[in-house]
């Protein structure tokens, strides 16, 4: 890492879309065989930077220069033929295809005058490559049979097997378990060693610091500064990112807590490739109370979540809600006994697009007579909901006729949280409630999560960002492959305790539930 | 209604004129190239440069003429404005009565699409449904009529809507065939509804083709026995030879307002529109998306077998085998209408004039009628592409694009950036 | 492993009825397992009539089957299909739901017929039915991938153009919805191809005497055998539908273009990424599928030798069927050439039925025996799973 020359380097560019300015001026210079951690918000413009730089899109204004020459990238294809691969984010892989195929797509080695695949060369090379960084994989499995880690592998393989020197990785720890995101830094400290040069995109500071030798901070579109890793603290880069003092906020815990309000008993749920994703879980969720599930997205969140809210039947077990089961009643007939419900997809799910807010004010309530009487909608009712939401959840703009995908994510997604707190619930199951809200916002729902917890509901909390969950709950379950590890009690958990839950291995001082936990709740 | 809502409103209005534009101009480069085609005394049109408005003052001939078989201008003429007839000086004339009856039926169909259409589903079986609508409606009346002839106006007060209640009924039930495949084994709708139309056309055929079972044992034609006039729906202004009925007209209209109200302000409405626009939302939100399926489906089917009552209580007077192609010109008049139940009766009377209109140049011109067919593909195939409208806007100055939304820092769509 | 890919290897040693099992049933719903049961009894039962009690009803129904006459207008009547199929196979792997086969069969039916009555040859006939529907297929293209069209309705739009246009032109051209009779294909023993026609035509003059199977007879020619001389004695588009389906097969399974036109279906972005265009590999995709329709379509009227255009016109949903057979065959053009054989082969038996008058059956009803059992399939097996891409607009990078 001694070497001085500059890998790749950006001299100011600029990158509009209609009503945004994504990079204002922005430089930015990467030395060789280094680790270059690009540090920002959500919206901070690092991935946009990092698309201009990959080809994807075309600069407004600045250059791009690859290894001390200018150039002009169409098209990716034009930044792998220099040497430039990027990992997204969600996984360019085709899941139908075996790894080799996969890393070979675009590139694949003919024989017979190019009439076929030489499937044999390929694998040769993958295997080549794989052992030479150590990343072990087997180029003949499905990738849909694949683990996250091993696509994630998978990716880096293709960048290497293009000729790739200079490797973007766009938030790679998003989807990681804290023991993969080890495993990951060890790969990227291989290929630096080999001469590569790695930007990697993340919004987390802990890691920016710990595996990257430079750190480049973004804010709105800007670079605000590029320190060295070693010589910075973690305060400093905060306040570059977010642009002020962060203060880490403490909250509450539950005072009065009452009469359990859902009761999960061993509850089994399928995927949609019928696979168990969810097995033989329970947990009780009182008046009172927040009870969270921290676990790494995917591990059986999403379909434990679908079930107790109707939209996916279980396999086995019982949902009781209000001490009634629940199993077999509709989605509607929750609705109606008062379970609120922030999904975790609010553009496919939470709000109907094309609609207006004053129609989707009354998504779950189309049928109830607060709306409606004898089959017809009362839409002044409805606007008033509506008017009464978008004022009280601070919606921008706050027009209630303006349709729902002319909204920012932000936006929408306060709308949402809205509509459901004010359905007057029983309990309110709140997936990623605060995900791509700005942090003003962010701190708005949890207060109003804490007031709902305070006038006595229950909340079941799902959240993959750890300061949330361990933040807001009262009782914090860890899920890792379909299963509850532990319930515990947040205050009295490190994050290294609980990365280690999330990654199923039980740390010193912890041991395998024991079901009659679930089902004795202290009273 | 917001500005938003009614803006993209106005840009499918732009849409569907372009499409409209665009198909008659593509219909007349094709009627011109047929016209090359064939073979003719003297040229029906001719292209010539300069024209001869030109030549006239300056003398001399056009550089380059070339002629034509057919005339796509008198073609036009006569398909639109044939089909009104000599509205002018006689509002009842028999065209104009034509148009009306085809106006009337494809009200129907064009709306038993868009029903589907709203909720997500291509019905393309309208005309298997207007097809079981009218066979069932035919066959039962024929029973059911002549013992209550005497009655006079009773007659058609019981007669009418039973007729309509049986076509319905017939047509709802083979509607709810593929709306059940398709909620309970996943059949696409698009193969299942296709293959019913050959389904129904056959089993109508074997019908009335038998005289064991319907068919006329008086008539040569395979057909069944024709209905007393009490079933028939009343001429009122237009002459009984016209075959058409201002009542089943206002019935038609008074059905499009029912099904807008019943999209717009019902809970069954809101459901329906929700799975055609989100599914997912959909079931969010409490809607159980296979009754939707089915019910929406059922709904579609009994308002193309009301059209299939419509068209043998008002057009016929039987059932005929070999029913003209209602419920395919119903997909063009919903697509044209932006599946909106009330612009279905803007664009069911366009269907009216062009259908009517063909037999005008039929008779008139030497052009073969299909020609309307292909307009109707065309229409379909310009209006499913409002990009292209929206390119050459663009191109052409400025034209309002609401359908847009800014794109996000990520250089997705719509909302922000998640993680 | 889904029956798409696979391919037997050496270490697939178990015995064939065990494998034959565990197609039919591994895996399948009970409905759909007793529907495979049931069928599969009527067939043996079917064929145990015919051999013991050739004069019972179902005996003359196992002759009427088993006719050399009947294979051959299998035969005949899968050409249509199988090639709009194959193309169907192309278009919606790579994410372009070709709804519109139909009408590509329709439009190549129509200029089949015309281009052979103005070059008095059946090839240039096939040529031009080809260049017609490759034609509408990129109107199809450019209007789905450039102006991001609703795949769906811009196929049905395909659909009713030719359905209005091909009548529209026989109108023109022949003053009438049905064209005049031109020239048809010949069949092999026509052809005079050397050595090709003499020889399924030789009479093989040998008799087998084989332990357990029996007396074989061959004394006659290949063209002669019972049942299979159908085979020998074909006109070319059937030779040309097995060399398709065997193209097919290969370009989708082991060349790039194969790789690319997958990727494009089920993830564009990985394929844009890696640097392949996906709007071109589209475009290949559904001019193919324009290319192949084009020759199914211009060869069933050719087989014919005249256009007719009443109605739904000569195809009659031909196009529709095609769609249910490659998803019956899941993607796989072996898998689509079987489904399409089955669909046709019914065509053929209701045909032959009608035909012979063996029973006293309503020729309505029973024409609608291809229709039904097409929607039977499809609800049966129709849980195909879709390329996750299939139907959806894909544009590279910002392009707004």
């Amino acid at each position: 890492m001694t070497q001085t020359d500059t890998a790749v380097r950006l001299d100011a560019i600029t990158k509009r879309f209609p009503g945004v300015v994504a990079n204002d001026d922005v430089d930015l210079a990467v030395e060789r065989g280094s680790v270059h951690a690009l540090l920002g918000e959500n919206g901070a413009g690092k991935t946009t930077l990092m698309n201009v730089l990959y080809g994807l899109y075309q600069p407004d204004g600045g250059r791009v220069v690859v290894d001390g020459q200018p150039r002009e990238f169409d098209s990716p294809r034009d930044a792998i033929d220099a040497g430039v691969g990027m990992i997204h984010q969600h996984f360019m892989l085709v899941d139908t295809m075996t790894v080799a195929e996969n890393i070979a797509l675009g590139n694949e080695p003919r024989k017979w005058g190019g009439l076929a695949v030489d499937s044999e060369a390929t694998r040769r090379e993958v295997v080549e490559l794989s052992d030479r960084y150590g990343f072990g994989v087997d180029p003949d499995q499905t990738v849909a049979d694949a683990s996250v880690g091993v696509q994630q592998r998978v990716e880096i393989l293709k960048a290497l097997y293009r000729g790739a020197d200079v490797l973007i990785l766009d938030e790679p720890t998003a989807v990681l378990t804290p023991q993969e995101v080890e495993d990951l830094f060890d790969v990227l400290e291989e290929l630096t060693d080999q001469g590569k040069t790695v930007i990697f995109i993340t919004h987390k500071l802990g890691e920016a610091m710990h595996a990257a030798d430079d750190v480049t901070v973004l804010r709105d579109g800007k670079n605000v500064a590029t320190v060295d890793a070693a010589d910075t603290t973690r305060e400093e880069l905060a306040e570059l990112m977010v642009g002020r003092e962060v203060v880490l906020e403490v909250e509450s815990r539950a005072t009065d807590v009452g009469d359990v309000v859902l009761d999960v008993d061993s509850l089994s749920v399928l995927d949609d490739r019928e696979v168990p994703a969810v097995t033989d879980v329970s947990f009780a969720v009182r008046e009172g109370e927040v009870f969270g599930i921290a676990g790494v997205d995917g591990n059986g969140q999403a379909e434990l979540v679908e079930a107790i809210t109707g939209l996916r039947d279980p396999e086995t077990g019982d949902v009781a809600f209000d001490g009634r089961s629940v199993t077999d009643d509709s989605r509607r007939e929750r609705i109606e006994d008062g379970m609120a419900y922030i999904p975790e997809d609010r553009q496919e799910r939470g709000l109907v697009m094309d609609f207006d807010l004053v129609e989707n004010a009354i998504l779950g309530s189309q049928h109830s007579p607060s709306f409606s009487s004898r089959g017809t909608i009362d839409w002044q009712q409805s606007r008033e909901h509506a008017d009464a939401v978008v004022d009280e959840y601070d919606v921008r703009p706050g027009n209630p006729d303006a349709r729902a995908v002319s909204l920012s994510g932000g936006n929408q997604q306060k709308f949402i949280v809205g509509r459901e707190f004010e359905r007057d619930p029983r309990l309110v199951v709140a997936t990623h409630p605060t995900r791509g809200v700005d942090i003003g916002s962010q701190e708005f729902i949890h207060d109003r999560l804490l007031e709902l917890r305070d006038e006595g509901r229950g909340v079941l909390l799902v959240s993959s960002k750890l300061d949330e969950v361990q933040g807001l709950s009262d009782r914090l379950a860890v899920m890792h492959d379909g299963d509850l590890m532990a319930v515990v009690d947040p205050d009295d958990i490190t994050e290294e305790e609980l990365g280690l839950l999330m990654a199923g291995e039980y740390p010193e001082g912890y041991e395998p539930r024991d079901e009659r936990d679930a089902m004795e709740v202290p009273q | 209604m917001g500005r938003l809502v009614r803006a993209s409103g106005f840009e499918r209005f732009l849409i569907s004129a372009s499409a409209l534009l665009l198909s008659v101009l593509i219909g007349a480069v094709i009627v011109l190239g047929a016209g090359r085609m064939t073979s003719c005394e003297t040229a029906a049109y001719t292209l010539a440069f300069p024209g001869a408005f030109v030549t006239q003052f300056v003398g001399g001939d056009a550089l380059f003429a070339m002629g034509f078989c057919y005339d796509p201008i008198a073609l036009y003429d006569l398909l639109f404005l044939g089909a009104l007839g000599d509205i002018l000086n006689d509002p009842t004339n028999g065209q104009f009565a034509t148009t009306i009856a085809e106006t009337t039926i494809l009200l129907f169909t064009g709306v038993a699409v868009a029903v589907a259409f709203r909720a997500g589903i291509f019905n393309i079986g309208a005309q298997g449904q207007l097809v079981m609508g009218a066979l069932v409606t035919g066959v039962v009346l024929v029973y059911v009529a002549p013992p209550l002839a005497g009655l006079g106006v009773f007659a058609a007060v019981i007669l009418l809507p039973l007729g309509l209640l049986l076509g319905a009924f017939a047509g709802g039930v083979y509607g709810a065939v593929p709306g059940a495949l398709k909620a309970y084994a996943d059949a696409n709708e698009v193969i299942t509804t296709i293959m019913l139309n050959f389904v129904a056309t056959s089993i109508a055929l074997f019908f009335v083709s038998r005289e064991q079972f319907f068919k006329d044992p008086e008539s040569f034609a395979n057909q069944t026995v024709s209905l007393p006039d009490v079933a028939m729906f009343p001429e009122l202004v237009f002459r009984a030879r016209d075959d058409v009925s201002l009542l089943a007209l206002a019935f038609g209209i008074a059905v499009l307002v029912g099904v807008w109200y019943l999209l717009r302000h019902t809970s069954f409405g809101y459901d329906l529109r929700t799975s055609g626009l989100q599914p997912d939302a959909a079931e969010y939100g409490g809607v159980d998306a296979d009754r939707t399926i089915v019910s929406s489906m059922t709904l579609s089917g009994a308002l193309a077998g009301i059209g299939g009552a419509v068209y043998v209580m008002m057009v016929l007077g039987n059932f005929q085998p070999g029913v003209p192609s209602y419920g395919f010109d119903g997909i063009t008049v919903s697509i044209l209408a932006g599946n909106n139940p009330l612009g279905v009766g803007f664009a069911a009377l366009l269907f009216g004039i062009l259908k009517s209109g063909s037999i005008v140049v039929q008779v008139g011109s030497d052009v073969p009628p299909a020609l309307v067919g292909v307009l109707r593909g065309l229409i379909i195939l310009f209006v499913a592409m409002p990009e292209f409208f929206r390119m050459a806007g663009r191109k052409f100055g400025s034209f309002h694009q609401p359908g847009e939304q800014p794109v996000a820092t990520d250089g997705g769509t719509g909302g922000g950036v998640d993680e | 492993m889904s029956s798409a890919d696979y391919v037997p290897s050496a270490s697939d040693v178990r015995a064939l009825p065990e494998r034959a099992y565990d197609r039919l049933f591994a895996g399948r719903s009970r409905v759909q397992q007793s529907v495979i049961a049931i069928t599969l009894a009527a067939v043996l039962s079917l064929v145990a009539f015919g051999v013991f009690a050739p004069e019972s009803t179902a005996g003359r129904l196992f002759a009427v089957l088993t006719a050399s006459s009947t294979l051959a207008a299998t035969l005949r009547l899968s050409v249509p299909i199988a090639f709009a199929a194959l193309g169907g196979i192309f278009a919606e792997k790579s994410g372009v739901i070709n709804i519109g086969l139909e009408g590509l069969l329709i439009i190549a039916a129509f200029t089949g017929i015309y281009a052979t009555d103005v070059t008095g040859s059946v090839w240039y006939g096939l040529a031009g039915g080809v260049v017609a529907s490759t034609l509408l297929a990129a109107l199809f293209a450019v209007v789905c991938i450039e102006f991001r069209a609703d795949q769906i309705i811009a196929g049905l739009a395909v659909w009713l153009i030719a359905l209005g246009l091909a009548p529209f032109l026989s109108s023109v051209i022949y003053g009438s919805k049905n064209t005049d009779s031109v020239a048809t294909f010949p069949t092999l023993t026509d052809m005079g191809i050397p050595f090709v026609s003499e020889f399924v035509t030789w009479e093989l003059g040998f008799v087998l005497d084989l332990p357990v199977v029996g007396v074989l007879d061959l004394q006659s020619s290949l063209v002669g055998l019972p049942f299979f001389g159908a085979l020998f004695d074909a006109g070319p588009p059937v030779y040309l539908m097995f060399a398709a389906v065997a193209l097919s097969w290969y370009t989708l399974n082991r060349t790039a273009f194969g790789r690319w036109v997958k990727a494009s279906g089920e993830n564009p972005k990985a394929l844009d990424t890696a640097g392949v265009n996906v709007h071109r590999v589209r475009y290949v995709a559904v001019l193919l599928s324009g290319v192949l329709a084009g020759v199914g379509g211009a060869a069933l009227a050719l087989g014919i030798g005249q256009f007719t255009g009443n109605g739904p016109t000569m195809v009659n949903g031909k196009g529709f069927i095609a769609i249910v057979a490659y998803l019956f065959g899941n993607y796989n053009p072996v898998g689509a050439l079987a489904s399409t054989m089955l669909f046709a082969g019914l065509d053929a038996t209701q045909l032959t039925l009608q035909a012979r008058d063996v029973f006293n059956v309503p020729t309505e009803l029973v024409r609608t025996i291809p229709y039904i059992t097409v929607i039977v399939v499809l609800a049966l097996f129709g849980r195909t799973r879709l390329p996750s891409a299939a139907g959806d607009h894909y544009e590279s990078g910002e392009d707004e």
